[in-house]
């Protein structure tokens, strides 16, 4: 996998376009560039505080978020932290972006990557359904969104994002999509740096016959345990639950109270001593 | 095209602190007036609040130079749409424009953490803020620059009443709009604490209290060493 | 993108290349920003204060490449419409081509022949900023730290721009090695915001000569030949060449440990 990674990405290799100088912006793609001939680089070095925490420019990231489908619709369950370098930036960012009222889309790396391009994705479905007169399969959103991201494929973008919602056939969809150009369909996904926790918790409670109240609390519980074990998740959970009618908002549970509920209620989390 | 990597085009942040307060029907953008690089104070009267028409304020919080070009687009931004819908520009609104700003510079970002403030249409204090690329929340409150992390937890505190609890019932203590006076007190605390403990932070503080008549701005001492 | 949990969603070295520290560290700004990073012909400090009635710059003759005094008589400040004086250091190619792009704006303004003033010192100020900031977005700056002197609504007016854009406004500035040699001297004065009402010429004008007499102590790129240009509404912009005066070398008898001196 790691090699065909880096047999198909390759940075940009020159300038996309001359560097202008202000002036009315022509679309959601007219960029201002440095003119030097390794932007990719030069982005890199100025934002990548990972590798260089020295690095001026801290971009907020995120972040563990979820998905999955089961008989009652889709679960999606996120947490609210955005972290800058090793700085809490933010403890209650909406990780769950609203495309139109049967649309969701998730927010994991750069929080303006996903919340710029999946608002514009909003606009392109609205667009659509002008056009179509009807609605615009999940499908055919996450594409895209996805053909985008191939088109800045090696510029610099980080975006991992869950398109979620409902097929012209009345069937839950959800597809991943990342900023590596990847468009993946599947049933349950777990997408940014607490990832793994999530899966441990998804893997081991999930059903296809969960009811809706059992799939949203697995949602909950699984966010949690990432909350707990990755230090760049955190907050509080924001809970959606997707119908064919549309997505229905399930609250918003602070984390550092939700523990000790779970915590006494399921008799888990024993490592931490009151 | 040449190599040129030679040149680094970002300065330091030479700011010092930005901080910003809603309220139910204000908000609050204070910022102190020192101006400086590395251990130089370049001048003590650096106003960092701007007004950009439509009773919005801004702090942009970074690299001045980048901080001016950045009000500037903002400014212009407000003309604009002025001369093509003849209306006011709703903060809501005025913030999605902010992003746009800042996210057409994703490639080569403005090196800012902005904060704007205002009114709604529905007569609420906001705060906005934003990340150097545009992602923005709404929020009760904010603080940015280089005492961003000694204000912001006096904030949570304060403002959210974080981790607070109510030494009668043993419950948390419920976040409610603070008042002007309070929120004006808590304002010059935080500054006073910041110009204690950060070497960027002191000279003036500049208090804006913005309502639904326009905004106007106070001057208060802070430490000068 | 990294998909691993450490650095998730972060650029990963086989995409990007390994991380370019030397992007990151250019041109730290640990020397005054006067150094140039090729052999180029710099100017040192420019410095300025306000008074009651106007402000005072002051820069010296000398043009050095490197360490070789290459070019000592050359006029780093310069008029600009009746009313602004515009002090230059750094780079000096570049500082003749602002030289140059001043001179025309200037010509241009005078071609309209229709009673306006010209150019104010604010505005020649935010033109000078407009100009160094799209240079620098074009990587390629103009390698210049400059003081603009004048009038703005009859209150004198005094403020800084640099190759990177960045500006301030201040009672006293100074640029290169005046930040940390010649300030100090001149907030004496002027300190706060609005000392210099309290600030007669002949106070403003010591306080200059004293602060070019240290720069031409202590700074090795400096002369002791410099222009002083003094502008009021009274009599507009008066630029002279002076020289440092009842300087006293004594202190030089203490300083061991180098040069033909042993311990």
């Amino acid at each position: 996998m790691d090699a065909i990674v880096s047999k198909y990405t390759r940075p940009v290799a020159g300038p996309l376009e001359g560097l202008r100088s202000g002036g009315e912006r022509k679309s959601a793609f007219d960029f201002e560039l440095p003119s030097i001939d390794r932007p990719a680089a030069f982005l890199r070095a100025h934002t990548d505080d990972a590798t260089n925490p020295d690095a001026r420019i801290k971009i907020q990231h995120g972040t563990t978020t979820l998905s999955f489908k089961f008989q009652g619709g889709i679960v999606v369950a996120v947490d609210s932290r955005a972290t800058a370098g090793n700085w809490v930036a933010s403890q209650s960012v909406k990780k769950v972006l609203e495309i139109n009222p049967y649309l969701l889309g998730t927010m994991a790396g750069g929080a303006a990557d996903c919340q710029y391009w999946e608002r514009w994705l909003g606009s392109q479905c609205r667009l659509h359904e002008l056009r179509n007169k009807e609605r615009i399969t999940v499908s055919a959103a996450s594409k895209i969104l996805a053909n985008v991201m191939y088109h800045y494929k090696g510029a610099g973008l980080s975006m991992g994002t869950m398109i979620c919602g409902y097929s012209k056939q009345d069937k839950p969809e959800i597809f991943y999509v990342d900023s590596d150009g990847s468009r993946v369909p599947g049933h349950l996904f777990c997408v940014g740096s607490g990832q793994t926790f999530a899966y441990g918790v998804l893997d081991q409670g999930y059903r296809w016959d969960l009811s809706v109240d059992e799939a949203l609390a697995l949602g909950k519980r699984a966010i949690l345990a990432a909350t707990h074990r990755d230090a760049y998740s955190g907050g509080s959970v924001n809970l959606y639950h997707i119908k064919s009618e549309g997505w229905v908002y399930h609250g918003n549970y602070d984390v550092g109270t939700e523990i000790w509920k779970v915590k006494e209620e399921e008799g888990s989390f024993n490592d931490i001593r009151t | 095209m040449p190599i040129e990597h030679s040149f680094n085009p970002y300065g330091d942040s030479s700011g010092g602190s930005t901080l910003a307060i809603a309220g139910k029907d204000f908000a609050i953008l204070a910022g102190d007036t020192r101006h400086s690089t590395g251990y130089s104070i370049d001048s003590r009267n650096e106003s960092q609040i701007h007004s950009v028409g439509d009773g919005l304020l801004v702090s942009p919080n970074g690299f001045s130079a980048d901080a001016r070009a950045f009000v500037d687009d903002v400014h212009n931004d407000i003309i604009w749409y002025h001369h093509k819908h003849n209306k006011k520009l709703a903060i809501s609104s005025c913030a999605r424009s902010i992003m746009h700003t800042l996210y057409r510079r994703r490639f080569f970002p403005y090196y800012v953490s902005p904060i704007l403030v205002g009114i709604e249409p529905d007569g609420t204090g906001a705060v906005y803020s934003f990340d150097p690329v545009g992602s923005y929340e709404r929020e009760a409150s904010r603080a940015a620059g280089h005492a961003s992390e000694l204000l912001v937890p006096f904030l949570d505190n304060q403002v959210r009443k974080a981790n607070q609890v109510d030494p009668e019932t043993g419950k948390p203590l419920a976040q409610h709009d603070l008042d002007l006076e309070t929120a004006l007190q808590l304002v010059k605390d935080a500054f006073a604490g910041a110009a204690e403990r950060r070497i960027q932070v002191g000279d003036w503080l500049e208090i804006a209290v913005v309502t639904k008549d326009g905004h106007k701005v106070e001057r208060y001492p802070l430490r000068r060493d | 993108m990294e998909h691993h949990q450490a650095n998730w969603g972060r650029p990963r070295n086989d995409v990007y290349g390994e991380y370019d520290f030397a992007i990151h560290n250019a041109g730290s700004h640990d020397e005054p920003t006067t150094r140039t990073l090729q052999p180029t012909v710099t100017g040192s400090s420019v410095i300025g204060i306000k008074f009651d009635k106007g402000v005072i710059l002051a820069a010296d003759t000398l043009a050095s490449y490197g360490s070789l005094r290459r070019f000592v008589d050359e006029q780093r400040l310069f008029q600009v419409g009746d009313q602004t004086v515009v002090g230059i250091s750094g780079d000096v190619s570049d500082m003749q081509n602002i030289q140059d792009t001043l001179d025309q704006l200037e010509i241009e303004a005078n071609y309209d022949a229709d009673g306006y003033p010209g150019p104010t010192a604010p505005s020649i100020h935010m033109y000078l900023r407009r100009l160094l900031y799209y240079q620098r977005s074009r990587m390629d700056p103009l390698w210049n730290s400059i003081l603009v002197a004048g009038f703005k609504n009859d209150e004198p007016y005094l403020a800084y721009v640099d190759l990177l854009g960045v500006t301030y406004q201040s009672g006293c500035l100074a640029t290169g090695f005046g930040n940390y040699l010649a300030i100090p001297l001149l907030r004496k004065l002027v300190d706060n915001d609005g000392d210099e009402k309290n600030v007669t010429y002949e106070q403003a004008r010591k306080a200059i000569e004293e602060a070019m007499k240290v720069l031409f102590y202590r700074d090795g790129r400096a002369t002791d030949t410099y222009h002083v240009a003094v502008i009021t509404k009274e009599a507009g912009v008066q630029i002279e060449k002076t020289k440092c005066e009842n300087m006293s070398w004594k202190f030089a008898s203490q300083i061991k440990g180098f040069g033909t001196q042993k311990e």
